[in-house]
C-alpha cells in the first residue's frame, strides 16, 4: 500500500504544478469590482429543479432554464432535440437551437464571471457547460447557475441530481474556464440578456425571427430597439415582423425610420415602397422605390421590380 | 479520396456562385431582415451558399451518431448558418455535456486531490479547501 501511495505521490504534483502553472482565473481582484456593484447576493429559488438522469443534463438544464421563461416542457420531451446517443451528450449550438424552437430567444452571454453574476442579479439563470474533470480527460457537463454569495465566494447551481449545489466560486470557475465560459440564457421574447453585445442578440433575433412566429420575434425586436434604437437590422426585423403579423401602418413607420437613418440601404427602400403601395399611399411608395433604384448595387433589379409593380397599380 | 473530391466541388460550386452571384428575384417582393442587411451580398450569397451545402452533412452526421432521421432534419432546420457552420465536421468532437459520474478509476486518486484543491469538481462528495 505504502509503495502503491509513493508511485503515485510525485506524478500527481508533477501534473498539479503543470495545471496551477497554466491557471488563470478570473476571481480576486476582478470579483472585487463585480462585488461593488451588484447586490452581495442573488438567488433565483422559484427556479424549478429537474433532476436528470444519465447522461441527460443537457435536456434537464435546457427544461430548467426554459421553465423560467414561462416555457413548459419536460427534460423528456426535449432529449429527441437535444441529445446525441454515440456522444452521450448534448452539443451547443443544439442547445441554442433547442431553446429557440421552443420559442425562448437563446443566445449566448460574454464569456466572464462578471457577466455571469450580473445575469443573475438581473434574475436571468444561466445555463454553463462545465468541464468538471482535467482538460485532457473531459467530464462535460450542463448545469443551470440560479445564485450567487460573494461574501461566501459561491455560486449556487441546480446541477446533476443536486438541487442546490453551492461550490466555491474559484472552483465553479475552473470548472467553466475549461469550455471558454460558455453560457446561454433562454428568456421570453421582449426581455435581453442584461449583458447582451449589440451584434450578439442582433444574431440571435434575426435566429429567433427565422424559427418563432412573427408577433413573438415582433417583440423581441421591439424590446431590441429600445435598447439599440438605431440598429438596422432591428429596424427592418421589426418591420419585417410587423407586416408578417399584418400590421401595415407599424411596418411602414419601422421601414421609414430605417430609411432615414440609413438612407443607403436599398432594402429598407424597397420594402416601405412595397408596403406603401399595399397601404395606397402610391406617390410616396413611388419615391420609396425610385430611392432604392438610385442607391444602385445589388439591389437595382429589385428596386425596378418594386417600381414596375408601382406603375402597373397606377 | 472522396471527401477530399467532395470538398474540392464544393468550393469550386462556392467560387463560382460568388463571382456570378446569385439572380436576384426580379418580381417585386418584400426582402428578408437577414439579406436586407447583409455587409455584401457576395459575402451573404456565399455564406448562405455554404451553410446550405452543410445542413444535409449535420443531419447525416447526427443520424450517424444516433439520432432519429426525422429528428435529425428537424434539428438542423431549427439551426442558424452559424450554428451549421459550428457544426459541421464536429459532431464527433464538439464538448458533448453529458455526465457528472462516470470518471475512471484509473484517475481516482488524482481528481480526489484536485476536488480537494478545487481545480476540479467531479465527485459529490468531495469537500474543497477553497
Amino acid at each position: 500500500m505504502t509503495s502503491f501511495r509513493h508511485r503515485w505521490v510525485p506524478g500527481v504534483f508533477i501534473l498539479l504544478a503543470v495545471l496551477l502553472a497554466g491557471c488563470a482565473t478570473q476571481s480576486g481582484a476582478l470579483l472585487q469590482e463585480t462585488a461593488s456593484r451588484l447586490p452581495p447576493r442573488a438567488e433565483l429559488s422559484s427556479t424549478p429543479f429537474f433532476p436528470q438522469e444519465r447522461y441527460q443534463c443537457g435536456p434537464a438544464s435546457l427544461a430548467m432554464s426554459l421553465a423560467t421563461a414561462g416555457i413548459d416542457v419536460t427534460p423528456d420531451a426535449l432529449k429527441p432535440q437535444v441529445y446525441v446517443p454515440q456522444r452521450e451528450g448534448s452539443l451547443q449550438p443544439e442547445m441554442l437551437a433547442a431553446g429557440r424552437r421552443n420559442g425562448a430567444v437563446a443566445m449566448t452571454i460574454t464569456p466572464s464571471l462578471d457577466a455571469l453574476l450580473t445575469e443573475l442579479a438581473a434574475g436571468h439563470p444561466v445555463l454553463v457547460l462545465q468541464n468538471l474533470s482535467l482538460s485532457w480527460m473531459p467530464l462535460w457537463h450542463y448545469a443551470v447557475a440560479i445564485g450567487y454569495d460573494i461574501q461566501r465566494e459561491e455560486i449556487i447551481l441546480r446541477s446533476g441530481t443536486t438541487e442546490r449545489l453551492a461550490m466555491s466560486l474559484y472552483t465553479f470557475d475552473k470548472t467553466w474556464e475549461r469550455s471558454n465560459r460558455w453560457a446561454m440564457v433562454t428568456l421570453p421574447p421582449g426581455r435581453l440578456p442584461a449583458t447582451a453585445t449589440e451584434s450578439t442578440a442582433v444574431d440571435a433575433l434575426v435566429a429567433y425571427e427565422k424559427a418563432s412566429d412573427a408577433s413573438r420575434a415582433r417583440k423581441a425586436y421591439a424590446a431590441a430597439l429600445q435598447r439599440w434604437p438605431h440598429n438596422l437590422t432591428l429596424q427592418v426585423g421589426l418591420g419585417n415582423t410587423a407586416y408578417a403579423a399584418g400590421d401595415r401602418p407599424a411596418a411602414a413607420a419601422a421601414f421609414r425610420q430605417a430609411t432615414q437613418e440609413h438612407p443607403k440601404n436599398a432594402p429598407a427602400f424597397i420594402n416601405l415602397a412595397t408596403v406603401l403601395l399595399e397601404l395606397g399611399e402610391v406617390k410616396q411608395a413611388r419615391q420609396a422605390a425610385e430611392n432604392a433604384l438610385a442607391l444602385g448595387g445589388p439591389w437595382r433589379e429589385a428596386a425596378a421590380a418594386t417600381l414596375q409593380a408601382i406603375e402597373k397599380r397606377k | 479520396m472522396p471527401k477530399k473530391l467532395k470538398q474540392l466541388f464544393i468550393s469550386f460550386v462556392i467560387m463560382s456562385f460568388t463571382f456570378v452571384g446569385f439572380t436576384q428575384s426580379v418580381h417585386a417582393a418584400m426582402i428578408g431582415t437577414e439579406q436586407a442587411v447583409a455587409a455584401t451580398a457576395a459575402q451573404q450569397n456565399r455564406e448562405r451558399l455554404a451553410a446550405a451545402l452543410e445542413r444535409p452533412d449535420v443531419t447525416a452526421q447526427l443520424e450517424k451518431m444516433g439520432v432519429d432521421k426525422n429528428e435529425a432534419q428537424a434539428r438542423v432546420a431549427a439551426m442558424s448558418d452559424a450554428e451549421v457552420a459550428a457544426m459541421a465536421g464536429r459532431v464527433d468532437s464538439l464538448p458533448a455535456g453529458g455526465d457528472v459520474l462516470g470518471a475512471i478509476v484509473f484517475v481516482f486518486v488524482l481528481l480526489l486531490v484536485t476536488d480537494i484543491l478545487g481545480l476540479t469538481k467531479v465527485y459529490p462528495f468531495t469537500r474543497s479547501v477553497r
